[in-house]
């Protein structure tokens, strides 16, 4: 009797699971570490969407040495987070990567400064060092420089490249007069660091102009051929907006579920919810399907980068409606 | 299947060849022919595969497109190679080997510093480096010095174990003679011990060229100027231009093979004596 009942009991679970296993499996990688700026996803995972829609979605962290397009080359996921810059890049590169959403609105980028440095204005970039991400997060930065004039390669006359990495130390030692911030992120390290906004010029990509399309969700052209796999992404698209409108709704909310999700404990709850507030402000405006004018200005503004442009012929086939026009509908 | 069957019998004659040759003596121009034989037909076999398959550039790009960014790109090249190789791998290189060298005479001069020194520095050696590049970036700051950093600390410990092993390489009989000779400590040490300890010395500086270059590329991803092997490599990967990175790891297998060759040369100059110089 007692083997019986173990038995079944045996049976129930491996049943169970195999019907968990009928779920479709979506491999989601973001462009940096855990934090707010990817709370929709989170959100979406820890509310139940993406089990409402039968997806088994795995997210994969980020961080300053990898670079989303890299990883969806390679086979290591099936939806990658990438900057427009970064994903136009690689498609004149031979990496048939495609929008298939937009949920940023808006530029968060920014380049911070220090007065003391004698930095004021854009006219006092010249023979500094500014400080910027690379793996993918350089295109923007290197747009801009390449407009206003100013060489990146150490040149005279020009401005000194550093490579940043996960902080922002630079700025804090004195080594680069500016760094690349985030509205969201980098910008309050370095106010928590102890520097007062009196102390610091701040230049937004959005005022200077050049800002670009950030975070959107980018897969290969080639899968989206796949009837099953379009469907997969319909329903994982649905599902994560339905979450960043959740987030922006319910900011300190999201941010807990975001620390909650956090493997490394490098967040603090101050610095998510603050950022969970900027990110809402980025993502206002957009239901998630990508604005065809505001993609048209990011090709623009590169296409337009001076002597060495970050991309050099328009785009074809870089983003599709298919998708967001069956998940929003 | 032609694709493969093209190359399973380009291969099978490319070695017929080179087997052929090596049965036909051992003139200095039949040994440097088979080498060269087999190396173009890898060169060939790979480009013909990447041809034949239609491998995407993003995964393996063909050495003739290597060849073609090599060649364009020969000015960034050049100052990566001397950003990294001159100013972060020699430099580092020659104070390291250079106070390892000075460290191992004062050790033999002490048996107090060999037993203490020796065990300290082979917990500094099993440190990683990995961990230790970024702690010498933030001391050093971002440039060149804190690869140097890097390197110094690499190859202190290989080149002060293979000195010191090198100074106890003479043994008591030659000792012996200096002593009735009466040479002081330091003519028994120009004259006997020193030369004695060359072959151990060199195998120690030919060991660390190859540790010196990998340091300094490895120091260069955590933390540096846009320009350098290994920030060029990290970068570049990134952005997906693979043709970029297999240039540059071109220059960097020219750049070690040049190093270890030229430090080679040096030891069968120094060391004519040594039973593995001769013939």
């Amino acid at each position: 009797m007692k083997h019986l009942i173990t038995t079944a009991i045996a049976g129930a679970m491996v049943f169970s699971a195999s019907v968990a296993q009928a779920a479709d499996d979506v491999t989601l990688q973001l462009k940096w570490v855990t934090q707010a700026q990817f709370a929709g996803y989170y959100v979406a995972q820890e509310n139940g969407y993406y089990a409402d829609e039968d997806l088994n979605v795995t997210i994969k962290a980020g961080g300053p040495d990898v670079a989303p397009t890299q990883v969806i080359a390679g086979g290591g996921a099936d939806v990658v987070l990438d900057w427009m810059p970064s994903a136009l890049a690689a498609r004149e590169k031979g990496l048939d990567l495609v929008n298939i959403a937009q949920p940023f609105k808006s530029s968060g980028m920014m380049l911070t400064c220090r007065k003391d440095a004698g930095v004021n204005s854009p006219a006092d970039f010249a023979g500094k060092t500014l400080g910027v991400w690379f793996f993918g997060n350089e295109y923007p930065f290197l747009s801009w420089m390449s407009k206003l004039g100013l060489a990146t390669d150490g040149s005279d006359g020009g401005v000194t490249v550093l490579k940043q990495g996960f902080n922002v130390d630079p700025i804090l030692q004195g080594q680069a007069a500016c760094v690349s911030t985030m509205t969201y992120n980098e910008y309050w390290q370095i106010i928590d660091a102890g520097l007062t906004p009196d102390e610091l010029s701040v230049f937004k990509y959005e005022d200077q102009g050049v800002a670009t399309l950030e975070d959107g969700m980018y897969v290969l052209g080639e899968n989206l051929k796949d009837p099953a796999f379009e469907d997969k992404m319909v329903r994982f698209v649905r599902a994560s907006m339905k979450g960043w409108k959740w987030a922006e709704e319910n900011p300190e909310a999201a941010a807990l579920i975001v620390l909650d999700n956090d493997a490394t404990g490098a967040q603090t709850e101050k610095h998510q919810v603050r950022m969970m507030g900027e990110i809402a402000k980025l993502t206002a405006g957009s239901n998630g399907a990508l604005d065809p004018a505001d993609y048209q200005r990011t090709v623009d503004s590169l296409l337009g980068g001076g002597s060495d442009p970050v991309i050099t012929k328009q785009p074809v086939g870089a983003w599709t409606h298919a998708i967001t026009d069956k998940a929003l509908n | 299947m032609n694709v493969f069957l093209a190359a399973l019998a380009f291969w099978a004659a490319a070695w017929a060849v080179n087997v052929w040759l090596s049965r036909r003596g051992n003139s200095s121009a039949i040994r440097l022919m088979v080498p060269t034989v087999f190396g173009v037909t890898l060169l060939l076999l790979w480009e013909g595969i990447v041809r034949g398959y239609d491998i995407s550039a993003v995964l393996l790009p063909a050495p003739s497109a290597i060849g073609r960014q090599f060649v364009s790109e020969l000015d960034i090249l050049w100052v990566d190679f001397v950003q990294t190789f001159v100013k972060g791998a020699l430099s580092g290189y020659v104070i390291g080997c250079g106070a390892a060298f000075l460290t191992a005479v004062a050790v033999d001069r002490s048996p107090f510093l060999q037993r203490g020194l020796l065990p300290v520095g082979n917990f500094v050696a099993a440190l990683p480096i990995i961990g230790m590049a970024p702690i010498l970036v933030m001391w050093f700051g971002f440039d060149w010095q804190s690869k140097s950093a890097v390197v110094v600390v690499m190859v202190f410990f290989p080149m002060l174990v293979n000195t010191v092993q090198g100074l106890q390489a003479s043994d008591h009989m030659q000792r012996d003679l200096m002593h009735t000779y009466g040479a002081s400590y330091r003519q028994a040490l120009q004259k006997l011990r020193l030369p004695a300890a060359m072959p151990f010395i060199f195998n120690g500086l030919k060991i660390c060229t190859t540790l010196a270059l990998i340091g300094a590329i490895v120091a260069e991803f955590f933390g540096s100027p846009i320009k350098g092997m290994g920030f060029r490599i990290s970068t570049e990967v990134g952005r997906l231009a693979l043709d970029m990175v297999w240039a540059e790891i071109a220059v960097a297998a020219l750049a070690g093979s040049a190093f270890y060759g030229s430090v080679a040369m040096l030891e069968r100059s120094v060391t004519f004596w040594h039973p593995a110089q001769r013939g």
